[in-house]
C-alpha cells in the first residue's frame, strides 16, 4: 500500500518537476540562448547542474518549511501526494489556458488548505510567508526602479555586449599539446562578456533550483513510508532536468522570445535581481516565485526607464528635437549619433508616452493571478481535505 | 464620416477593415494599432521603453498590420490613414472616441484562442463597445 502510494507519489512529483524544468529554463535561460550566446543543449545542462546545487543547499530550507514549517504536524505521505495533485492541478490549469499560476505559491496555499482542514496550520509561519509576498514585489519593483532609472543609462554607455561570428574559442593544434586559442573574431570583450552571462544564468539557475526543488521534493518526504530528503532532492531535479532538455526548447523560445525584447544587458540585471531576491528569501525559508520576482523587476526596470530625469546636458542638446517634454512621459533618449530634426520637418501627430505602457490596471490584473493562484489552490485542497478526512 | 478602425494581427481584424471600406467608401477611415500591450512579462512593453527613440520602435513595430491594412485597402482603389498607439489597446480606443464618429472592430481579435489575456486583459471588443460614447460596429 505504501509502497504503490509513493510510487504514485514519485510520479506525480516527477510531472510537477519535468514542468518546473519547463517553465524556469525558460526564464533563466532564453536571454543568452535568444542572444545566441550558449545552445539550448548546453543551456539545459547547466540549468539542471545548478538547480540541483540550489535544492540540495538552500532548498533544504524551504523544504523545511514546506514539510513541517506551515503545518504543525510532519507532512504525511498521503497528505504529500494529495498536495502533489493540487500542485500538478495547477500546473495543469497553467498549461491548457496559458495563465501564468505561481508553484511556490500554490504549493503553499495547497498544504495551508490541509492545515485549515485538520486544525494544524502554523498561522505564525503563514502570516510570515504571505507577508513576504506582499513585500518582495515592491522591493522587486522598487530595485528593478532604481537600476532602469540610475544604473542602467551609466552602464549601458561604458559596456557593450557584442556575439561575433565564428566560435568564441578554437583550439590550437599547431604545437605539441592543443591549447585553447579564441575563435576568428573573437575579442577579449566578448569572451569577458560571454563568459558574464553565463555566470549569471547558473546563478538564476541556482535561485530556480533552492525555491522550485522543494514544490516537487518536500510533499514525498518524511512520515511512514517517505523518501529521505537526498532521494526526493534528486529526483526533483532529474525531473527539473529531463523538463530542460526537453519542453523549455519551447518556453526558451515563448518566455524567452518575450524576454529578449528587452536588451541584453536590462535582462541580465532583472536577472540577478530576480535570482538574489529568490536565493535570500529562500535561504530563510520562505517559498517565493521566481517567475514573480522576475516579472516585478522587468515592471520596475521599464518604469524606472520610462520616468528617467532628463540630465541637464541632454536637454540642452535635444531641445531642437521635440517640441515639448510631457510631465511622466519618457523625458530622455540615449543621443548616439541621432541627429536632431531639420526645424521645419513636419512633427509627429502625436507624442507617444511612454508611460502609458504601464497601465497599473491592466498591471494590476496579472498580478491579481499571484493572488488567485494561491487562494484557490488553499480552497481546493480545504474542501479536499474536509471531505476525506482520512487522507491526511 | 470619420471612422477608426482598430487593428491587431487578427483574421477578425481584416474583417472589420473590409466592412468598412465596402460599406463606407466615402469616410474618412483611419487604422489603429497598438503596440506594447501588457503581457506575462511584460516584455514587449518594457522592450518599447528601452528603444532610444520609442516613437520609431512603435512605428516600426506597428508596420506588418499597417502593410496589411493598406494592402486591403489598396485591392478596393481606397486610401486609409494610419496611427500608431501604444500601452493597453482598450484604454488606447477609448481614448481617441472624441476624434471618429465610429469604431469599427473585429468582435474578437487574435487573443481570442487564448484564454490568457481574453481573461487577464479583457476582451477588447465587449469592453469598447460597452464603454465607447459613440456607435460601435463588431464585425464576425
Amino acid at each position: 500500500m505504501v509502497g504503490s502510494l509513493l510510487a504514485i507519489g514519485i510520479i506525480a512529483s516527477i510531472f510537477v518537476g519535468f514542468n518546473i524544468g519547463g517553465s524556469s529554463t525558460g526564464i533563466a535561460w532564453g536571454p543568452p540562448v535568444g542572444a545566441g550566446i550558449v545552445k539550448k543543449t548546453t543551456a539545459a545542462a547547466l540549468m539542471t547542474f545548478f538547480v540541483f546545487l540550489g535544492g540540495w543547499t538552500v532548498g533544504r530550507n524551504v523544504m523545511d518549511t514546506l514539510s513541517e514549517g506551515i503545518i504543525t504536524t510532519d507532512l504525511t505521505l498521503t497528505a504529500g501526494v494529495a498536495v502533489l495533485f493540487f500542485i500538478g492541478l495547477g500546473i495543469l490549469i497553467a498549461n491548457i489556458f496559458g495563465v501564468p499560476v505561481p508553484t511556490s505559491m500554490t504549493t503553499v496555499g495547497a498544504i495551508a488548505g490541509l492545515g485549515l482542514a485538520t486544525g494544524t496550520l502554523n498561522y505564525a509561519t503563514i502570516a510570515e510567508i504571505v507577508s513576504w509576498w506582499i513585500v518582495t514585489p515592491i522591493i522587486g519593483f522598487w530595485i528593478g526602479g532604481v537600476i532602469g532609472r540610475y544604473i542602467y543609462p551609466e552602464v549601458n554607455r561604458r559596456v557593450q555586449i557584442e556575439k561575433s561570428a565564428g566560435p568564441l574559442l578554437a583550439l590550437d593544434r599547431d604545437g605539441t599539446i592543443p591549447k585553447p586559442t579564441f575563435g576568428p573574431n573573437t575579442t577579449w570583450a566578448e569572451l569577458g562578456t560571454t563568459v558574464v552571462v553565463l555566470v549569471i544564468g547558473c546563478y538564476m539557475a541556482f535561485s530556480a533550483g533552492a525555491s522550485n526543488v522543494p514544490n516537487a521534493a518536500a510533499p514525498l518526504v518524511g512520515g511512514v513510508g517517505g523518501l529521505p530528503d537526498d532521494t526526493a532532492i534528486i529526483i526533483a531535479t532529474l525531473a527539473i532536468g529531463f523538463g530542460g532538455f526537453t519542453i523549455a526548447r519551447r518556453t526558451m523560445e515563448s518566455v524567452g522570445g518575450e524576454l529578449s525584447d528587452i536588451p541584453l544587458l536590462a535582462a541580465l540585471f532583472v536577472m540577478v535581481t530576480a535570482s538574489t531576491i529568490t536565493t535570500l528569501l529562500s535561504w530563510i525559508g520562505i517559498p517565493i516565485s521566481l517567475v514573480m520576482a522576475t516579472v516585478m523587476t522587468i515592471v520596475g526596470i521599464g518604469w524606472g526607464r520610462a520616468t528617467r530625469p532628463i540630465t541637464f546636458r541632454e536637454a540642452v542638446t535635444r531641445d531642437t528635437g521635440e517640441p515639448e517634454i510631457v510631465p511622466g512621459a519618457i523625458t530622455a533618449e540615449e543621443m548616439e549619433g541621432k541627429p536632431a530634426a531639420p526645424i521645419g520637418e513636419e512633427e509627429p501627430e502625436e507624442v507617444l508616452k511612454a508611460g502609458d505602457l504601464f497601465n497599473p490596471r491592466a498591471i494590476m490584473k496579472y498580478i491579481s493571478m499571484w493572488i488567485i493562484g494561491p487562494s484557490v489552490s488553499t480552497v481546493l485542497a480545504y474542501g479536499f481535505f474536509i471531505l476525506i478526512p482520512g487522507v491526511a | 464620416m470619420r471612422l477608426l478602425v482598430p487593428m491587431d494581427d487578427s483574421e477578425h481584424a481584416n474583417l472589420a477593415l473590409e466592412y468598412a471600406l465596402d460599406n463606407y467608401p466615402e469616410a474618412d477611415i483611419t487604422v489603429l494599432h497598438v503596440v506594447g500591450a501588457p503581457s506575462m512579462m511584460m516584455g514587449e512593453a518594457v522592450g518599447l521603453v528601452f528603444e532610444n527613440d520609442i516613437s520609431d520602435a512603435a512605428a516600426k513595430r506597428a508596420e506588418p498590420v499597417f502593410e496589411r491594412a493598406n494592402k486591403i485597402a489598396s485591392e478596393r482603389d481606397q486610401d486609409i490613414n494610419t496611427t500608431v498607439g501604444i500601452g493597453y489597446p482598450i484604454r488606447n480606443i477609448l481614448d481617441r472616441v472624441e476624434k471618429y464618429d465610429t469604431i469599427v472592430l473585429g468582435a474578437h481579435g487574435e487573443d481570442w484562442s487564448r484564454v490568457t489575456r481574453r481573461f487577464l486583459v479583457g476582451n477588447v471588443a465587449e469592453t469598447v463597445s460597452r464603454r465607447a460614447s459613440i456607435p460601435v460596429i463588431l464585425v464576425r
